[in-house]
């Protein structure tokens, strides 16, 4: 009953969109789709598996690859800021067959520095027409920290020499939904840790409107399709957790759904890289996977078209969609335990942290995780 | 008189000074940096194995690479095994191959008046990066190289699925790029008998529109990052030697830009492929820089037979690798009790990348990148001037110029670092 409704919602939401003009009359998406080889059934494969992740029963695919067709109703605006696109290289690799990067491709992309041929004027003056002809119409997201306040390095863009700070600003001013694509935009990044020379901050520090981040360094290419797909579908918010992520890509830890976690559960762990356990693929807690303490949905979607993930590869999780994972989560191969560094608790260890995130479970499983560490070193002393 | 053309692959700035209708001085500007090498002060050693991908997530693995070798090479007696060591080689050639499939098709076809192909550099540059993700978990910012190995245990279907791609990769360059088998073009050592794929149909454009031999520099090539495939040297003209030395290489800061400026024995010096073929002798670039120089033309044939050049050389390689070799070896001593200095050089897809690190007790006290761009994009003087700015003294058109500019594949996001 309840997904009746919600099917009757999103069906009145996206034929209203499909009465909004398209952006190009000559090319449709379901058409060169079509054109690119793929048939209805690989094209509803693709919409399924979309469904699947955003957490839609399956009935719901027809919806969904409506949604993908209709895509180049609203456009998009992607700016730049202090960043090092590998948010925008994780959106070029989207699936083979290549049904994301189609859509990404005629999506309107009015405005992505990177892969647009505009330079220049002729660069600047795109956005500002995007931004004009399409005012409360296009979807803004934003990859990079925005460097801000006192600082000797403010970013600067374009022919005007405006600040990232002012371009962000103005972006978001008239944008129908804004989305922070990766750890910089959403948490300040790589250029924020300590002691953030640059003053760099997250996109949601800057504007009064509601920024959904959209963490990972990068996150996976179904992070940002799906995030794209969502918006179209429901037209409002995803259900957020408390770092503005989206449920249905970060509502659960790396742990949970993780391909090591029986390893996890039966105390088995790689003590050493290159080990026997590394070899039989045991849990890497021990050598510094941080999947305990991360929301987010690698285990489940994986990287570069499902190909592997970091875990998958013998190399635990770095916590790379947690807000400053660089200053936080460290040491890189070493357990999270006591070992935190520039932090207001100077250091005084995991559970401190878990207090500080406000997400109390965590003090349960870094408790959990302790006894299982426990067992084990009794069970196989580390030589 | 002054233009400006700025958002070339982030935020560079060229300032064109004209005389006589010819630019006469080119000021390439860098207007932001992040600072990295300050956030690196203090951290412990490792955290730069976290950090260092992030400086760009377009050559992000040349610099895992680059920070992992620099780290190994503070140890005095480190060990690897010849299996890591071959597939760091690996997943490196092939973050150099998938780069230089999107410079080609996303960035200069616009510049020959041509629409973008997307989905021309997206498909070869996937199957690449797939190869990587086999190896190392995921691309961009994988973490799999650790100091001692690599932390992968892949097996004989992970080299299977590795194989395939190159296969598929090695299918779309001999019908998209070249139309003639790779093999056949491998052999080839006269630049004027290419075939007639997208490769060609660029090489022609630059025939007939009359820009044969435009992009001219110094005629100095440089590269420090050796392996199984690249020699470190250097070749003036086309006089090559081995025998050069980081010691020379010199970062020097200038007032009108972050970026910092960097030379060889106080000279500017070109890194990238033209530079890492003339230093390797390839045959055909040997051919091409002989009848047209360090010119644009030459530029992009160097690329673009790279791309071959190590589809091959991985296809040999993923045959020496030794499974029953570890992947890992304990170093023997514990990075924490670690002090001393290191450094590395890696050949990134736009040219030598170097890493210098200096460790005390573990903790980073001092840590240096320089980019392949800033070599490339160095701000010299009218005097004086860098490698690009070279290249585009004397031309009277800024379209010609933007085209000269970035026949050098350049990448401000790194050189931003």
């Amino acid at each position: 009953m309840e997904n009746s409704s919600l099917f009757d919602k999103l069906s009145s939401r996206l034929d209203e969109l499909s009465n909004l003009p398209k952006l190009d009359d000559e090319v449709s998406i379901s058409k060169l789709i079509e054109e690119k080889g793929f048939s209805r059934r690989e094209f509803m494969t693709w919409a399924g598996a979309m469904t699947s992740m955003l957490m839609l029963p399956a009935s719901f695919t027809p919806l969904v690859a409506q949604a993908a067709e209709i895509a180049d109703r609203l456009p998009l605006v992607w700016l730049h800021m202090a960043e090092c696109t590998g948010c925008s290289e994780s959106l070029l690799r989207s699936a083979t067959p290549s049904i994301d990067s189609l859509i990404f491709d005629y999506i309107s992309l009015e405005y992505h520095e990177t892969i647009m041929a505009a330079a220049g004027w002729q660069a600047e003056q795109n956005l500002h027409n995007a931004m004009q002809k399409y005012k409360g119409r296009y979807i803004l997201m934003v990859e990079g920290g925005i460097p801000h306040a006192e600082s000797d390095y403010f970013l600067t863009i374009g022919a005007h020499g405006k600040t990232g700070q002012e371009s962000a600003q103005e972006a978001c001013a008239d944008a129908a939904a804004i989305f922070a694509i990766g750890s910089c935009s959403s948490f300040g990044g790589v250029q924020a840790a300590y002691p953030n020379p640059t003053n760099a901050t997250a996109l949601s520090n800057i504007t009064n409107k509601t920024v959904i981040n959209v963490p990972g360094c990068p996150p996976s290419e179904s992070n940002i399709v799906g995030t794209l797909l969502h918006f179209i579908l429901y037209g409002t918010l995803p259900a957020l957790d408390v770092y503005n992520r989206p449920k249905w890509a970060y509502g659960l830890r790396i742990h949970d759904a993780c391909e090591r976690r029986g390893r996890f559960d039966a105390g088995e762990f790689v003590e050493q890289f290159g080990d026997e356990g590394a070899k039989n693929g045991y849990c890497l807690y021990k050598v510094g996977c941080k999947g305990p303490y991360t929301f987010n949905n690698c285990s489940k979607q994986k990287f570069n078209q499902g190909t592997s993930w970091p875990v998958q590869a013998g190399h635990g999780c770095m916590g790379c969609s947690e807000p400053d994972f660089w200053d936080k989560m460290g040491i890189v191969h070493e357990p999270l335990g006591d070992r935190l560094y520039h932090t207001v608790f100077g250091g005084l260890g995991a559970d401190a942290t878990a207090d500080k995130i406000g997400v109390g479970i965590l003090t349960v499983t870094a408790i959990g995780i302790a006894a299982h560490a426990a067992i084990s070193l009794v069970k196989k002393p580390k030589e | 008189m002054i233009k400006i053309i700025e958002k070339i692959e982030g935020e560079a700035k060229l300032n064109f000074n004209f005389k006589e209708n010819k630019i006469d001085f080119v000021d390439v500007e860098f207007m932001s940096t992040r600072n990295i090498e300050n956030i690196l002060k203090g951290k412990r050693a490792f955290d730069a194995l976290v950090i260092n991908p992030r400086v760009c997530g377009i050559c992000g693995h040349a610099h895992l690479m680059a920070t992992v070798q620099a780290l190994e090479s503070c140890y005095d007696n480190l060990i690897l095994s010849d299996k890591a060591k071959i597939i760091r080689e690996l997943t490196l050639n092939f973050e150099l191959i998938q780069n230089h499939f999107k410079w080609f098709y996303l960035t200069l076809y616009p510049l020959f008046g041509k629409k973008q192909q997307i989905l021309k550099a997206t498909y070869p540059s996937q199957l690449m990066s797939k190869a990587i993700a086999v190896i190392g978990g995921q691309y961009p910012h994988t973490s799999y190289a650790i100091v001692g190995g690599v932390a992968c245990e892949i097996t004989e279907i992970d080299l299977i699925k590795v194989q395939h791609y190159i296969a598929q990769t090695l299918k779309f360059v001999e019908q998209n790029l070249l139309k003639v088998e790779s093999e056949v073009f491998l052999k080839t050592e006269d630049a004027n008998s290419l075939y007639d794929g997208d490769l060609t149909e660029i090489l022609d454009e630059i025939k007939n529109s009359e820009l044969l031999g435009y992009g001219k520099s110094y005629d100095r090539f440089i590269s420090f990052g050796e392996n199984s495939f690249f020699k470190k040297g250097k070749s003036v003209k086309t006089k090559v030697t081995h025998n050069i030395s980081l010691v020379d290489v010199k970062e020097s800061q200038i007032t009108s830009s972050f970026a910092k400026n960097v030379s060889f024995k106080d000279k500017y010096y070109e890194v990238g492929p033209l530079s890492r073929a003339m230093i390797n002798k390839t045959p055909l670039i040997i051919d091409v820089h002989k009848k047209y120089g360090d010119s644009i033309f030459s530029r992009i044939l160097a690329r673009i037979y790279e791309i071959s050049q190590l589809l091959e050389h991985s296809r040999g390689l993923i045959k020496k690798i030794d499974l029953s070799q570890p992947s890992y070896i304990e170093p023997s001593i514990d990075i924490s009790k670690l002090s001393g200095s290191g450094y590395s050089a890696v050949e990134a897809a736009r040219g030598t990348l170097i890493h210098r690190v200096e460790l005390e007790s573990g903790i980073i006290k001092n840590y240096e990148i320089i980019t392949p761009t800033q070599w490339n994009l160095s701000g010299g003087t009218r005097e004086n001037h860098g490698v690009s700015q070279r290249a585009m003294v004397g031309l009277s058109d800024v379209k010609i110029a933007e085209l000269v500019f970035k026949s050098f594949d350049v990448c401000s996001v790194c050189t931003t670092h």
